[in-house]
């Protein structure tokens, strides 16, 4: 695949893990935003928003319950 | 931004007289409409805090008994939120986000004009209900039950308000979610969207989903007044701590929303002054939809005095607290565009850099309200009032204020007296922080919220605190006469008057005509 079929393409699931990870710290690459914006479908994100959200909320949860074990 | 354009053959005729403003679909018309109704709410909103404040002047009840006290309170909370600040906010969007994203106007225009003029309709109950027998709500803006399931006609019509203000927020935000979506010029892709446009999508998306639940919360307060269910009495096996918790997931999100189109005005101005792009632009927009992800797994923390199990404090706090990471990263990237940059002065620019500096002390004292053990000394004093009208007035009003001076001569083509403009600036710079700032003191001192009297140990903090809220609200009758002084007689001004700005509507002439990009600009 060239770089420019890369661009256009369908982003890969890690693509998408990345770009919801980042957008939990509130920090992006600008050419890696770009490259998502062109990649990421809407529903992707939305879907990947959802899993990135409930991971997160179940890490707090571990680390409440480690703290008051 | 490389943009080409025509701007000839616009045909600007429109109704004259009362029946334009009535009937327009037109977004500038609209986003005039909700601007002058939020300043004359905000003046509303403004005189219950000055009957507040002149009642808190000494100890002792002076002017208001303690039961209009507390309608003036919660009346002056709900007047400011919904309808001084956000359709401030949605008149801003009105006006800007089409001429931002080359559009020719609001995705559902007839749906634009509705949601506006319920606006009048909900005000015109909210206000009218200190008219009623029983008076109007005083159980706070937040109306907790008990106090809600047992007020009179008032809190039934300050329901029926909010529902109102709901449904009108509700069609405001798929209005903008649509426009920015579909009606953006060729070239617009959504990487090359003013941040201003950013941040009103991912607030109207926040609306979309906080909106219905307010809407819920209201009509099951409704149905236990009325209908006899009880969701919220604890007598008929309900419970007060629900709506507390149902509540507060729309109020935390709601904050947020007063706030991210403050971050995106705000975004617009620091790199307009400095000339500078503004940095980490992808970040802005990573952390703004960060702040409103976590904005919704934070609510409890309003309630930690409520009762609820260790796991979940320590959850609320760690989830509270995380947001101050892309609020940093916000903070981090403005200071980082004025680094270095040819800074000057504008008064939209002192409003941007005193946002920056007052939403910080803001920010901070909000971590500290996060952790739970001191959060329940500082529950329901003075010390939260402070905080959130830093993160509010300092923050979303500051912010709204810096809009107006900034897009204030391509709305009506003239300028504004710059050093009157600048003095506006500095009184409220001033007197928010002498009203304010002492009742950090005040709280941590265990003055309570919501009482019309306190112990003479408060007195020096308070009188000082009403004297400088007293200064703020006459500083705002000064931001009235600039204003009409601008639409009247202000000097004309260039189509593009700061010379660091690069956003799409300063392509076109001042005053803005009244039809805008009917043949899309293209951005290369």
């Amino acid at each position: 695949m060239n770089n420019t079929e890369h661009q256009t393409g369908k982003a890969s699931t890690l693509q998408v893990a990345k770009a919801v990870f980042w957008s939990f710290l509130g920090i992006r690459k600008k050419d890696d935003l770009d490259r998502d914006a062109k990649m990421i479908k809407p529903h992707q994100v939305v879907i990947g928003g959802i899993i990135g959200g409930v991971i997160f909320v179940l890490s707090i949860l571990t680390l409440v319950k480690v703290v008051t074990s | 931004m490389a943009v080409v354009q025509d701007v000839h053959g616009h045909h600007d005729h429109h109704p004259s007289g009362i029946m334009r403003w009535v009937m327009t679909t037109n977004h500038k018309d609209i986003g005039t409409l909700y601007l002058w109704f939020s300043f004359a709410m905000f003046l509303v909103g403004g005189f219950l805090a000055m009957g507040i404040r002149a009642e808190l002047f000494m100890p002792g009840i002076q002017i208001l008994e303690p039961e209009l006290f507390n309608s003036f309170t919660t009346l002056h909370g709900l007047i400011m939120v919904f309808g001084a600040i956000m359709p401030a906010f949605v008149g801003l969007a009105n006006w800007q986000v089409p001429m931002m994203i080359g559009a020719p106007d609001m995705a559902f225009a007839r749906m634009n004009n509705w949601s506006f003029w319920l606006l009048p309709v909900a005000g015109m109950l909210l206000i009218s209900s200190f008219f009623v027998p029983g008076g109007a709500a005083a159980g706070g803006w937040t109306f907790y039950p008990p106090l809600s399931a047992q007020g009179g006609l008032g809190v039934d019509m300050m329901i029926f308000a909010i529902h109102i203000l709901g449904a009108s927020s509700i069609m405001g935000a798929i209005n903008i979610i649509t426009t920015i979506l579909n009606m953006r010029a060729p070239g617009m892709t959504l990487m090359k969207m003013p941040m201003f446009v950013w941040t009103w999508l991912i607030t109207a998306y926040l609306l979309v989903l906080v909106m219905p639940v307010l809407a819920g919360t209201v009509t099951m307060l409704l149905t236990d007044r009325h209908f006899g269910t009880s969701f919220f009495n604890a007598a008929g096996g309900g419970d007060p701590v629900l709506f507390q918790h149902i509540f507060w997931f729309f109020g935390h999100p709601e904050v947020y929303i007063m706030i991210l189109p403050a971050f995106g005005i705000v975004s617009e101005i620091v790199p307009t002054f400095s000339r500078k792009p503004l940095f980490g632009y992808a970040s802005m927009v990573y952390a703004t939809a960060s702040i409103a992800i976590l904005s919704c797994i934070v609510w409890a923390h309003h309630m930690f005095t409520a009762g609820m199990p260790t796991v979940g404090q320590l959850f609320f706090m760690y989830a509270t607290m995380l947001i101050a990471v892309p609020t940093g990263v916000k903070v981090f990237n403005w200071t980082a565009t004025m680094w270095r940059g040819s800074l000057t002065f504008e008064t939209p620019m002192l409003f941007a850099i005193g946002f920056i500096f007052l939403f910080v002390i803001g920010g901070f004292s909000g971590v500290i309200c996060a952790i739970v053990p001191i959060d329940i000394q500082v529950q329901d004093t003075y010390y939260v009032i402070a905080h959130f009208h830093y993160v509010l007035v300092s923050g979303a009003l500051f912010a709204i204020f810096g809009g107006v001076y900034y897009w204030l001569p391509k709305w009506c083509g003239r300028m504004y007296d710059v050093k009157l403009a600048n003095m506006h600036f500095w009184l409220s710079m001033i007197f928010f922080n002498v009203a304010f700032f002492v009742q950090h003191f005040l709280g941590l001192a265990g003055m309570p919220r919501r009482i019309p009297d306190y112990s003479l140990q408060f007195a020096d903090f308070n009188m000082i605190s009403s004297i400088g809220a007293f200064g703020f609200g006459l500083s705002q009758i000064l931001f009235l006469y600039i204003v009409i002084k601008c639409i009247r007689s202000g000097e004309k001004a260039a189509d593009k008057p700061w010379e660091g700005a690069n956003t799409l509507e300063w392509t076109l002439p001042s005053p803005a005509p009244y039809h805008s990009f009917e043949t899309p600009p293209v951005i290369k």
